[in-house]
C-alpha cells in the first residue's frame, strides 16, 4: 500500500529541514554568552591551557570550517564529548542511556492518550450536544488548561503522600537495579525479559502516575480532533448512504466514518508528540526521571554545550521522523494524498 | 472598472463611520459568540483574572511580596483565615503572591502573543503577496523552526540571552517560537483573499503595496488572526510559566506562577506542603481555561458547521 517512491520522496525533503535544524541549533551555541574553552578548562586554569583547550576544540578555526565540521558530525550523529555532566563520555552514548527513559515514558503517555482519546472524541460526536458531549468537551479543555507541574505535583501529594498508593517519584525502587538486566533500556520491558515479576510490578507502580499526566494531555488533544473530525464526517453523503442501504449506525461509523475521520486526528497526534516530548521534559522533572529532557535542562544550566546540540537535535530529529511517519499513515487512509 | 471600485471604497468608508459597537453587535461572528455559554464563561474569567492582576499592580507592595517575612508570619503555615493560601518557606503569605502572580502571566503573556503575532503577521502577509523566492526563504525558515517541539526550541533559545534578563528572556525564546503558526495561518488567509478580484482592482488603480497590504489583506485576515492569538494566549502563560518552572525565567523570589510551582515541586513535595503547589497551579490552569474557552467558542463561531444538530 505505501510506495517506496512516495516514502524515498517525504526523506529527501526532509534533508533541507534537518540541515536548517542543524545550522539553527549551531547559531544557537555560538550566539550563547559563555566560553566552552573556559567551561572545560575550569575557572582557574592558566591562560595558556586555556588556549589548548580552544585550540583542541577547533574554536580557532574560522566560522565557516566549524560550521561544515559540525554539519559533517552532526550528519553522523557525533556531538564530541560531555563537557561537564558526564565528563569526557561521547554525548552519544550518554543519549543512548537516557533516550529510552524519556521514549518509554512518552510511548506510554501517548498509548493511554490515544486509547482514551478516540472512543470519548466519537463518543462526543455520535451524541453531540448531549450531557456526554459536554463534559467530554469540558474535560477536553481543562485536560489541555492544566499545566503537567500542576497535575503532577497534585497527583504525587494524592496518590503518593496521602493515601500511600503509588511511589513518588523515580523508574523503579531503589533497591532494584535495573543497569544490570539493561537490554533495551525500557525498563517495563527489560524487567519481563529478565523474567523478575516483582522488579516488573514496581516498574510499572512507578510509571502509573508520570504516564497518566502525559496522557491526560494528548487524550484531550485527540478527544478535541476525533470530535470535530467524525462530526464533519457523520455529514457526508456516503454515510447516508450507507445508512439507506439498511447498514447499522454502529458500523456506518465504525466502518465508514472511523477511518475517514481519523486522517485529521493522525495530524494531531504527530503533531503533539512534539508537545508530549515537551512534556516528558517537565514530568521528568516533577517525577524525578533521569531522561534526556532532565539532561537538557541541566546541560544548558551548567553550559555543556555538546549535550545541549546532541540533545536538541535528536528531539527534532525524533519530531521530524514522527511527522514523516504521519504522512506515511496519511498515504495509507487515503492513497489520493501521494498524488 | 474604475467606477466600481470607487462605489466599494465609498461603502467601506461608510462601515468606518459606524459606531464600533454597532458594528461589532451587527457582526454574526460576534453574536454567536455570545450566545455561546462556555465562551461567555471564558470570557468572565478572564475579565477575572485582569481585575485581580491590575488589583495587585496597583494596590499590593511588591516589596512585602517579595522580601523574606521571617519574624512577622508563621513560616510554612497552613491556609487560615489569616493566611488563606498559607505562607511559604520565607513566611511571605501565598495569596498576594498568587495576586501578582496574575498580573506577570498577564503582562508577559500580552507581549509575548502581541510580539509574535506582529511578527507572524508581518511575515505571513508577505511571503503570500510577493510570493516566489521570497515566499520560500520566509516559509521554509518558519518549516525550521516548527521541525522543534516548542518548548524544548523555547529552552534552547532561552540560553542565548543573558541570565539577568529574566523573565525577558523567555519571553523573546517564546516568541520566537511562536512567530512559526501565526505566519502559517495569516499566509494562508492572506492567499485566499489575494485571489479576490477587489485586491487586482485595488492594485490596477495604482495602490502601493504596503497600502494593498495594510488597508485590504490584513482586515480581510483578521479573524484567523484573533482566534490563533486567543488560543495562543493560554499557551504562551502556560510556557511561560514552564521556563520559569525549569528555572529560564523569573529571577527568585520573583511572585511569578511557574516559579513558585517548582517551589512547591522541589521544597514541598516530599514534605505534604500541598499549598505551595495548589493555589498557583489553581489560578494558572483557570487562566488558560479561560482563554481557551474563549478561543474555542471563537473557533465554533467562525466555522458555524460545526454548531448545527446532527440528524
Amino acid at each position: 500500500m505505501i510506495s517506496t517512491r512516495f516514502v524515498l520522496k517525504r526523506l529527501l525533503l526532509l534533508v533541507p529541514v534537518l540541515v536548517g535544524v542543524a545550522s539553527l541549533v549551531f547559531s544557537i551555541l555560538h550566539l550563547s554568552p559563555g566560553d566552552p574553552a573556559l567551561t572545560i578548562a575550569g575557572e582557574r586554569a592558566s591562560e595558556e591551557f586555556v588556549r589548548q583547550v580552544e585550540e583542541s576544540l577547533g574554536l580557532n578555526d574560522p566560522i565557516w570550517v566549524q560550521y561544515g565540521r559540525f554539519l559533517a558530525d552532526a550528519a553522523q550523529f557525533q556531538f564530541g564529548e560531555s563537557f561537564i555532566i558526564q565528563r569526557n563520555t561521547p554525548v552519544r552514548e550518554v543519549l543512548a542511556n537516557k533516550l529510552p527513559v524519556t521514549l518509554e515514558l512518552a510511548l506510554y503517555g501517548q498509548l493511554i492518550g490515544i486509547s482514551l482519546g478516540i472512543p470519548l472524541g466519537i463518543l462526543s460526536a455520535v451524541k453531540q450536544d448531549s450531557i456526554t458531549d459536554h463534559l467530554t468537551r469540558i474535560g477536553a479543555l481543562a485536560g489541555i488548561s492544566v499545566p503537567i507541574f500542576w497535575s503532577g505535583p497534585l497527583l504525587i501529594l494524592l496518590f503518593a503522600q496521602m493515601l500511600g498508593w503509588l511511589p513518588t517519584s523515580g523508574r523503579i525502587s531503589v533497591l532494584y537495579n535495573v543497569e544490570a538486566i539493561r537490554v533495551t533500556g525500557l525498563v517495563t520491558v527489560d524487567t519481563l525479559l529478565a523474567g523478575n515479576w516483582d522488579m516488573f510490578v514496581s516498574a510499572v507502580r512507578h510509571m502509573i502516575l508520570p504516564a497518566s499526566v502525559i496522557g491526560v494531555y494528548s487524550m484531550a488533544l485527540i478527544s478535541r480532533m476525533m470530535r470535530s473530525s467524525m462530526l464533519e464526517v457523520i455529514r457526508q453523503d456516503y454515510m447516508r448512504t450507507a445508512r439507506a442501504k439498511g447498514q447499522g449506525a454502529k458500523i456506518t461509523v465504525l466502518k465508514h466514518g472511523f477511518r475517514n475521520a481519523m486522517i485529521p486526528v493522525i495530524t494531531v497526534i504527530g503533531i503533539q508528540f512534539g508537545g508530549l516530548l515537551g512534556g516528558a521534559v517537565l514530568t521528568e522533572t516533577v517525577f524525578a526521571i533521569g531522561g534526556i529532557g532532565t539532561l537538557l535542562v541541566e546541560a544548558i544550566k551548567v553550559g555543556d554545550y555538546p549535550i545541549v546540540q546532541g540533545t536538541v537535535l535528536t528531539f527534532a530529529f525524533l519530531f521530524t521522523l514522527v511527522n514523516l511517519g504521519v504522512d506515511v499513515t496519511y498515504s495509507v487512509l487515503d492513497p489520493r494524498i501521494e498524488q | 472598472m474604475s467606477t466600481e471600485t470607487t462605489t466599494t471604497n465609498e461603502t467601506s468608508t461608510d462601515v468606518d463611520q459606524r459606531g464600533l459597537v454597532d458594528r461589532l453587535t451587527a457582526s454574526p461572528f460576534v453574536s454567536r459568540l455570545l450566545s455561546n455559554r462556555l465562551a461567555l464563561a471564558g470570557i468572565a474569567i478572564i475579565v477575572a483574572m485582569v481585575v485581580i492582576a491590575l488589583y495587585a499592580r496597583l494596590f499590593l507592595d511588591l516589596d512585602v511580596i517579595t522580601q523574606s517575612q521571617l519574624g512577622t508570619n508563621p513560616n510554612r503555615a497552613p491556609p487560615s483565615l489569616d493566611f488563606p493560601f498559607g505562607t511559604d518557606g520565607q513566611a511571605r503569605s501565598l495569596l498576594p503572591r498568587v495576586a501578582y502572580g496574575a498580573w506577570y502571566a498577564m503582562l508577559f503573556g500580552t507581549v509575548t502573543v502581541a510580539a509574535s503575532t506582529v511578527l507572524g503577521v508581518g511575515l505571513g502577509i508577505i511571503a503570500a503577496y510577493y510570493g516566489d523566492v521570497t515566499d520560500n526563504v520566509i516559509m521554509r525558515t518558519m518549516d525550521v523552526l516548527l521541525a522543534f517541539p516548542s518548548l524544548l526550541l523555547a529552552l534552547a533559545l532561552v540560553a542565548i540571552f543573558p541570565d539577568d534578563l529574566g523573565l525577558w528572556r523567555a519571553v523573546a525564546a517564546l516568541t520566537l517560537v511562536y512567530t512559526p503558526r501565526f505566519a502559517r495561518v495569516v499566509r494562508g488567509a492572506a492567499l485566499t483573499v489575494l485571489e479576490n478580484e477587489y485586491i487586482d482592482a485595488t492594485v490596477a488603480l495604482g495602490a502601493a503595496d504596503p497600502r494593498v497590504l495594510v488597508r485590504h489583506v490584513l482586515p480581510n485576515c483578521l479573524a484567523p488572526i484573533t482566534v490563533q492569538s486567543t488560543l495562543n494566549f493560554g499557551l504562551a502563560i502556560i510556557d511561560l510559566a514552564a521556563l520559569s518552572f525549569l528555572g529560564f525565567g523569573a529571577a527568585a523570589g520573583t511572585p511569578s506562577w511557574g516559579l513558585m510551582l517548582s517551589n512547591g515541586v522541589s521544597q514541598g513535595l516530599l514534605t505534604g506542603v500541598w499549598w505551595w503547589s495548589f493555589f498557583p497551579g489553581f489560578f494558572l490552569a483557570l487562566t488558560v481555561l479561560g482563554f481557551n474557552l474563549l478561543g474555542d467558542g471563537m473557533r465554533d463561531a467562525l466555522d458555524p458547521r460545526m454548531r448545527e444538530a446532527v440528524d
